[in-house]
């Protein structure tokens, strides 16, 4: 106890002092100095590179290059930074001012800057920037040098499309921005900048169409950023789960995607991007429910087809929520609605089965449920074990040991694959929870308990809301013209306005008529054709 | 009232929603026998007058609900007690149409299971709607509507392929007119129709005041027609004798459908889209009985007030009366002599004389 109370009060006595040793606030004239207050600041890290360069003219002058090992594009230091100034040195100097002859005539990097305060020195240190230090001044250089190891851009491995761009998003968030940037090439494409997370110091970008975004929306945005004040920003989930506007319920209010065109497509209908440095999850606010079905290679192929395919998703997403309490309240409390054959089917199958609907479904769901996360966390060579073992000993071992009835299986399995039909992660696992809510309510009170369930299912949706727009929008409240882009997907030449419910500032999209037509003659007018026309009937 | 506004289509809706619920239920103006489609038509027109009677109250005060402007009409004590029984009426009427749902439910799909019970897990998702204020009871319509005319389309499809519509159990109409007369002011007008007298507590949401008056005609006539079809479609299928014995004849029409030997005993289907109604029409005078106590007794926060109300509202509905017959009993002749009528018909025209004169006198 004694012990414990000594380190209590010794830890927070040391911080202190710490503190106040090292506290000033901007950089001071001498090197020797600057250079102390850096290794100390640092604890003498070896990944942090400091190179001094001595006038061979004037050896009192000399100046340091400083900058973090593995963070920094080691090319560009080399040959525009040291070489250069290597060379330099050599030459005698006419003018005094020593930082104006290397920012004019020595260092050959893209873009330098003077500062004084050694928060933004060392932030640009820590960012992979390089910093110069000389010998009487009291600022220093910071060259960007941003680079190191990177992963490529590939395909993204969650959100696989047949169409379209094959480009993901990295963790580097300068190339994730250029590549939104890449799509549209408009200077109203505005990017904001921010650094939050005390001890992480992540860079985080707010993304915008001017003119087309909401003001009000990007207001928002900024003033719930502004909010924040982590520890620590590891992925752009820390964010989101700061910003969502409820924060306790089960669906997200807020879509992230690591598709380039996902981005665009959404800043274009008036959405705001945020992009948060080391993840390619970029968050994209507001959502609303129906997004989550929606897949931009929807917008690549024909309209009935992606229609349909839209239809089909939110038919599954129905399928893995009440499934299997459809299954258990058919059984449990209305046989009279199964037909007769199919009825003695069931009721033959379930004869032999010692529990009733409602147990039986719970086993089946959570085995399953354990067997998808044991699969989903495995390296690959052991999840084929995995499928074996689910698919043999359980599925059918489960049915030959008569636990659970054959009608049970398919109802599980079916729900299974509905479940992994949904193209969203997050709307799917809300659904996955949410089934089992509605097994239980269906055990207890059948299809009257299911439809109570839906009734309060909807009334929780249409009263979320996600940075102001109502999250069951263009169904409720009833945006007619919004419903071209829902469960339905219109033809594109008919999106010839925005999203209302996003209030664009400029809510015409693309021109009118922009439906393809034959060519007249080709039409069925009639038309005074005289002999030698060339028409072919 | 609370901070709230609703679109024209979504008390459009909402209106349609709320008179069909319980009313596609029960045997409506049965008294009349086959013509009682008839009497329907005619309640609904007469209906139009007295929501004319509620609109021009609104003009009044088209900031206030019922239980605030009785008080600047009739005078504070006076207008107090007024309103005060007018969220008792709110609160009663609530109470029936969940004794109604929870009554059918149990005779038709969950006979061991206890009317307490059935009502409760309604009266749950109920208090859940209500805490969340008008703008979400007005979405929620907006989204169950629609499965609500699927299901009516499939309905009436399944009914007309099964081949059991026969047109001769209407003949001969307009038998006895007297007695269509009878049944609209006695019965028909009060319920459903009248019952939009609670929508005088939802008028001040509404964002464009203009547009009411078209509104609800198209809301009253579309509810009007849908009833009248409905009642066609069970004295057709059914019959008037069938009928009279039927406590749900709806139910029992739909009973009746097969259809290639699989689609059969499709009524727990359809007691779903009926329950939607039922929970709305609780819903809507839930809310107003909620609001109304909020404004009556200035309290800050209505939703504070679901939970309670809505537990009184539960225990009224079971022991509003001793069985199911004296429910119908009170429902039909009680009921409407002694407080429908005083407070859907006689009150707002006499509110409505008090406003006029008062008004003149400023003008």
């Amino acid at each position: 106890m004694s012990y414990r109370k000594f380190i209590k009060r010794k830890k927070p006595k040391e911080q202190s002092e710490d503190l106040e040793k090292v506290e000033p606030k901007s950089i001071g004239t001498s090197i020797k100095e600057n250079l102390n207050i850096i290794k100390q600041k640092t604890g003498n890290s070896p990944d942090i590179i400091i190179r001094m360069l001595t006038f061979s003219h004037d050896p009192r002058v000399s100046t340091a290059i400083v900058h973090v090992d593995g963070l920094v594009d080691n090319p560009t230091i080399n040959e525009f930074l040291v070489q250069s100034m290597e060379d330099s040195v050599q030459e005698k100097l006419e003018e005094k001012d020593i930082f104006k002859v290397f920012s004019e005539k020595v260092i050959a990097v893209s873009s330098l800057e003077t500062r004084k305060d050694w928060d933004s020195l060392f932030q640009a240190l820590l960012s992979g920037d390089t910093i110069i230090l000389a010998d009487g001044k009291k600022e220093a250089l910071i060259a960007s040098t941003r680079g190191g190891e990177r992963r490529l851009v590939e395909q993204s491995d969650s959100e696989i499309t047949l169409r379209g761009s094959k480009e993901g998003f990295t963790e580097s968030i300068n190339t994730n921005t250029a590549l939104v940037r890449r799509i549209i090439k408009n200077p109203n494409l505005w990017v904001e900048t921010m650094n939050l997370g005390k001890q992480t110091n992540t860079d985080l970008s707010i993304m915008y169409i001017n003119g087309i975004v909401d003001t009000d929306i990007v207001k928002e945005v900024r003033q719930r950023l502004g909010r924040v004040d982590l520890d620590a920003i590891l992925d752009s989930g820390y964010i989101e789960q700061v910003i969502e506007d409820e924060s306790s319920g089960l669906f997200p209010t807020v879509t992230h995607t690591e598709r380039p065109d996902a981005v665009a497509g959404n800043l274009l209908e008036g959405r705001v991007a945020i992009f948060v440095s080391g993840t390619p999850h970029v968050l994209i606010v507001p959502a609303v429910m129906i997004q989550f079905f929606q897949t931009p290679e929807d917008y690549y192929v024909r309209f009935p087809i992606s229609t349909l395919i839209r239809m089909l998703r939110v038919f599954m997403f129905l399928i893995s929520l009440i499934g299997p309490a459809f299954y258990v309240a058919a059984t449990t409390f209305h046989q009279e609605m199964i037909p007769t054959d199919l009825l003695v089917i069931i009721a033959s199958q379930t004869e032999s089965v010692p529990f009733p609907a409602i147990v039986e479904a719970l086993i089946m769901e959570v085995t399953f449920e354990i067997l998808r996360e044991a699969g989903l966390r495995m390296p690959n060579k052991i999840s084929a074990t995995i499928s074996i073992v689910g698919a043999l000993v359980i599925g059918q071992g489960v049915i030959q040991a008569g636990i659970v009835s054959p009608a049970m299986v398919i109802v599980v399995a079916t729900t299974a694959i509905a479940s992994l039909a949904t193209p969203n992660y997050d709307i799917a696992i809300s659904a996955r929870l949410l089934r089992f809510a509605f097994m239980l309510s269906a055990a207890i009170a059948g299809f009257y308990g299911i439809i109570l369930g839906l009734i309060m299912l909807i009334v929780h949706l249409v009263s979320l809301r996600s940075f102001g727009v109502p999250y069951m929008s263009p169904f409720a409240p009833l945006v007619p013209k919004g419903l071209k882009d829902t469960i339905m997907r219109g033809p594109i030449w008919s999106f010839n306005e925005r999203p209302k419910s996003l209030h664009p500032q400029n809510p015409v999209r693309q021109g009118k008529h922009q439906k393809p037509l034959p060519p007249l003659k080709r039409r069925m007018v009639r038309t005074n054709t005289k002999e030698g026309d060339k028409n072919e009937s | 009232m609370e901070q709230a506004k609703i679109s024209t289509s979504q008390l459009f809706i909402l209106m349609i929603l709320f008179q069909l619920s319980n009313s596609l239920l029960i045997p409506l103006a049965m008294k009349a026998g086959r013509d009682s489609w008839l009497a329907i038509l005619i309640a609904a027109a007469v209906s139009i007058f007295l929501f004319f009677i509620y609109r021009a109250l609104y003009l009044y005060y088209p900031t206030l609900l019922l239980t605030d402007y009785t008080e600047k009409l009739i005078g504070k004590f006076l207008g107090r007690i007024l309103a005060f029984l007018y969220i008792l009426f709110f609160l009663y009427s609530a109470a029936r149409v969940l004794r109604e749902f929870g009554v059918m439910l149990l005779s038709f799909a969950f006979p061991e299971t206890p009317l307490f019970v059935a009502c409760a897990m309604m009266m749950l998702v109920v208090i859940y709607t209500v805490f969340k204020g008008i703008e979400v009871v007005a979405r929620t319509g907006e989204l169950l509507f629609v499965i609500m005319v699927m299901l009516a389309f499939f309905l009436f499809l399944l009914i007309a392929i099964s081949g059991l519509i026969d047109i001769s159990n209407l003949k001969p109409a307009f038998e006895d007119s007297p007695k269509i007369l009878d049944t609209v002011f006695t019965e028909t007008l009060y319920v459903p129709f009248g019952e939009i007298i609670v929508f005088t507590m939802i008028f001040p949401y509404l964002n464009q005041s203009k547009k009411l008056g078209k509104t609800g005609i198209a809301a009253i006539s579309i509810t009007g027609a849908s009833l009248a079809f409905t009642t066609i479609l069970n004295i057709s299928v059914l019959g008037v004798p069938l009928i009279e014995r039927s406590l749900f004849p709806l139910l029992t029409t739909i009973q009746s459908i097969q259809v290639g030997g699989f689609l059969q005993r499709l009524d727990v289907i359809f007691i779903l889209a009926l329950v939607i109604g039922g929970f709305f029409k609780v819903t809507v005078y839930t809310y107003c009985a909620v609001i109304g106590t909020a404004s009556l007794f200035d309290i800050k926060e209505p939703s504070k007030l679901a939970y309670p109300m809505g537990m009184t509202v539960l225990f009224l509905s079971l022991i509003i009366a001793s069985n199911y017959s004296e429910h119908i009993e009170e429902g039909l002749k009680i009921f409407p002599l002694y407080a429908q009528l005083p407070f859907q018909i006689i009150l707002p025209v006499f509110l409505l004389i008090i406003a006029f004169l008062k008004n003149r006198k400023k003008g």
